[in-house]
Order: structure tokens, then sequence, then C-alpha cells
């Protein structure tokens, strides 16, 4: 019985100090694992949606491979609502390897603006960034970082007024009718598209309608005009007007603004 | 008295002996939570609040049991010590890991660690050493007994 004993003893402490010093040196080699971000490319793919990717280049030179290395990230807005959503995952990064994982999110600008309970066409808002990024220390320990970010999401329609239409003389049956239009483009990106407005009288009748283009850097305002011939017989004092907004990153109408 | 190489010891030099026996134990082990701490987990301590606490706590506590298990070596209780020891290893390790899953909070980022599979090994063990004190509790009663028969 003396030499199970003793041997159950010399088992427990050899297995005692492979597990700890497998631990101590698995947790130490993190200080070897280097992530670098390069700078992060943007831009719009065949499906109209805007894409943000981000290199990222792992470096192990740690005493363990890293296993299910995983980046994701979910934007919300205020409201909940699930804006986007990706996972990039990484398998296995060997020890003394260099990984180059590409996290791309891509966010349908069309879908945010037509789904979405408030209307970020004109109005600046806030979105939540749930960012994770998650691995297996020596394939074995799983970590995980998670942090939440705010950003700020400008409006591209900020502040979008339609002034007063102003009616001139054609002949005796049309007139030209001229819009007011000015905005402020708070988005990320430049705009170029087109405005077309349908200009319907109290009876829900298309009395004229017409088109513009417009061009607006980031963080510009925009003061321009939409002219188009309406008949005089069916024009009625008050009404509504439906404008469409037709970019290569959003489309986006009716909005429906009344008039008079 | 108690018989050693047929002379006589004495129980005074018996327990200056043990005594000495335990302060180096009690010193090694110091000494080698203090090279892990140096090395390896200063560190971490940086990133998790109040490491050095629960470490040294459980140190002292450990020494503790130590030096007790060397002066009641050779009796019974010796081994309940050594038992107590290795529950209390288990029952440390699962409060202070809270069940496996780590998680801090540093600002806005939260960190998680999934040790789970690290405590399954060290209760295991710790099981391990907690049979070997019984084991040894057994071997120790049924010496004594077959001595008495003698």
């Amino acid at each position: 019985m003396k030499t199970s004993i003793r041997m159950i003893g010399i088992a427990t402490t050899f297995l005692w100090i492979f597990l700890i010093s497998f631990f101590i040196s698995a947790v130490y080699s993190v200080k070897d694992l280097h992530f670098n971000m390069s700078e992060p490319q943007m831009g719009v793919n065949q499906n109209n949606e805007v894409y943000f990717s981000l290199p990222i280049t792992i470096t192990n030179n740690g005493f363990y491979s890293i296993g299910s290395f995983m980046i994701s990230t979910k934007i919300l807005d205020e409201n909940g609502f699930q804006i986007a959503e990706n996972s990039t995952v990484v398998p296995v990064i060997r020890k003394g390897e260099n990984t180059t994982a590409f996290h791309t999110v891509m966010v349908n600008i069309s879908d945010l603006l037509q789904n979405s309970q408030v209307n970020y066409l004109v109005n600046d808002s806030e979105f939540l960034v749930k960012a994770a990024i998650g691995m297996s220390i020596a394939q074995i320990i799983p970590v995980q970082v998670a942090t939440n970010l705010t950003v700020p999401w400008g409006a591209p329609f900020y502040n979008l007024t339609f002034g007063t239409p102003q009616y001139s003389d054609f002949n005796t049956t049309h007139c030209i009718t001229t819009i007011p239009i000015s905005f402020e483009n708070h988005a990320f990106f430049d705009l170029n598209g087109t405005i077309q407005i349908k200009m319907y009288n109290d009876s829900d009748l298309l009395v004229g309608s017409g088109e513009t283009t417009f061009e607006v850097p980031q963080h510009s305002p925009y003061n321009g005009i939409v002219e188009f011939y309406v008949s005089t017989t069916d024009l009625t004092e008050t009404g509504y007007l439906e404008v469409y907004f037709l970019t290569p990153l959003l489309d986006y109408g009716p909005l429906v603004v009344s008039y008079g | 008295m108690v018989e050693k190489n047929g002379k006589p010891e004495s129980i005074p030099r018996q327990l200056v002996f043990r005594a000495l026996k335990a302060t180096l134990k009690g010193i090694f082990f110091y000494f080698l939570y203090f090279i892990l701490w140096t090395m390896f987990l200063a560190p971490l301590a940086l990133i998790v609040p109040n490491l050095q606490g629960i470490a040294e706590t459980f140190l002292a506590v450990y020494i503790l049991l130590m030096v007790i298990g060397e002066f009641t070596h050779g009796t019974i209780f010796q081994y309940f010590f050594d038992a107590a020891k290795a529950l209390f290893i288990i029952g440390y390790l699962l409060l202070s890991l809270k069940g496996g899953i780590v998680s801090l909070t540093y600002q806005e980022i939260i960190l998680t660690v999934d040790l789970r599979l690290f405590l399954m090994f060290a209760t295991l063990l710790s099981l391990l050493g907690l049979s070997k004190s019984v084991l040894q509790a057994i071997n120790y009663l049924t010496q004594k007994t077959e001595h008495a028969t003698i």
C-alpha cells in the first residue's frame, strides 16, 4: 500500500507542476501576441452596400498556437434595431506565424433608411457598435475581450427644408413651379444623385413632377431648386409633395411633405 | 520519549526538529511564490484587481495547514490536515475563479476568461491528493492496529 500511496503522491506532484507551468506559460505567451490594425478601407460593393474593411495582422510569437480567433461586430441603432452584423474567424494561428484577416462589415443604407423607426435621412443620431475579439490561448483557454462603442451618424439630408412653391405663368394651361430645397450633408460620404418631386393637389391628383441633380461633398450645405410645369386647372392652394432621393448609395422615397 | 534508530528521542528535540522542518518548508513555499509572482504574475496584477490579495490569502492558509500538518507528523491528525489542504484548494479555486468563468471590466472593456478546463484539472488533482490522504490515514491505522496486535 505504501508504494501505491507514494506513486499517487509522485504522480500528483508531477501533474501539478505540469498544470501550473502550462497555465503560466500559456498566459505569459499572450504578451508575445501582436495585433496590427491597418488603415480601414471603405467603399460601395455591387449590391450598393457600404462596406468597412479592417485588415488585422496577427503575429503569434508565443509558445503555443492560438485557436478560434474571432472578431465580431454588431451595429445597432438607438432603438435596438440591428443595422449590421458580421464575424471573422481564423481557425488556427500557429506559433511563429503571421496571419492577416479582413474584418468586413456591410451596411445597406437604403434598408437602414426604409426599415428603421427613426428617419436617419434627415436626423443625426448615434449608433451602438458591439465589438468583440475572442481566441483560445494554446487552443484550450478561451478568452474574449468585448466593448461597446458609440459612433455618431450624420444624416445625409440633415435639416431638409422645402420652401414655399413659387408659381410663374408659362401659358394659359400651365405654369412653372419652383420649389427651393436646402439641406446639409452630415454623412461620412459625398452625396450625388437626383431628387424627384411629384406634386399632388388636395384631391390626390398628380399636377406635375420634376427633378434636379445634386452633388454635395460631406459636411457641406446644399441650396437648390426644382422647377417643373404644373397644370393650372388642377392646381390647388394646398396639397402635398412626394419626394424621392436616388443616389448610388441609397434610394429613398416617397417622403411626403405638405404645402400651402 | 520516541525511539529512533534504537535511541530514544526527547519530545522537546522532536518539536524543535519539526518546527525547523515546518519553517524551512514555509520559507521554501513562500520563496517559490515570490519567484512566480515577480516573474510571471506581477504584470497580471495590473489587469486583475486584488490578485495579490487572493494569492497571498491562499498561500497563508496553505502554509498554515502545511505547518500544522508538519507539527502533527506521525499522528492521525497529519492526514486530517493533508485532506483539509486538498479540500481547501478545491474550495478556494472554485470560489476565487467563480466557477471557472472569470470576467473583468476595465472602463468600457470586458475581459472574459473561460478557465473551466483548468479548474476541472485542478479539482481532479486535488481530489487525487485527498484520496492519497485518505489512503495514508487508512494505512496508518492499519499499521497501528498491527503493532497493537503483535
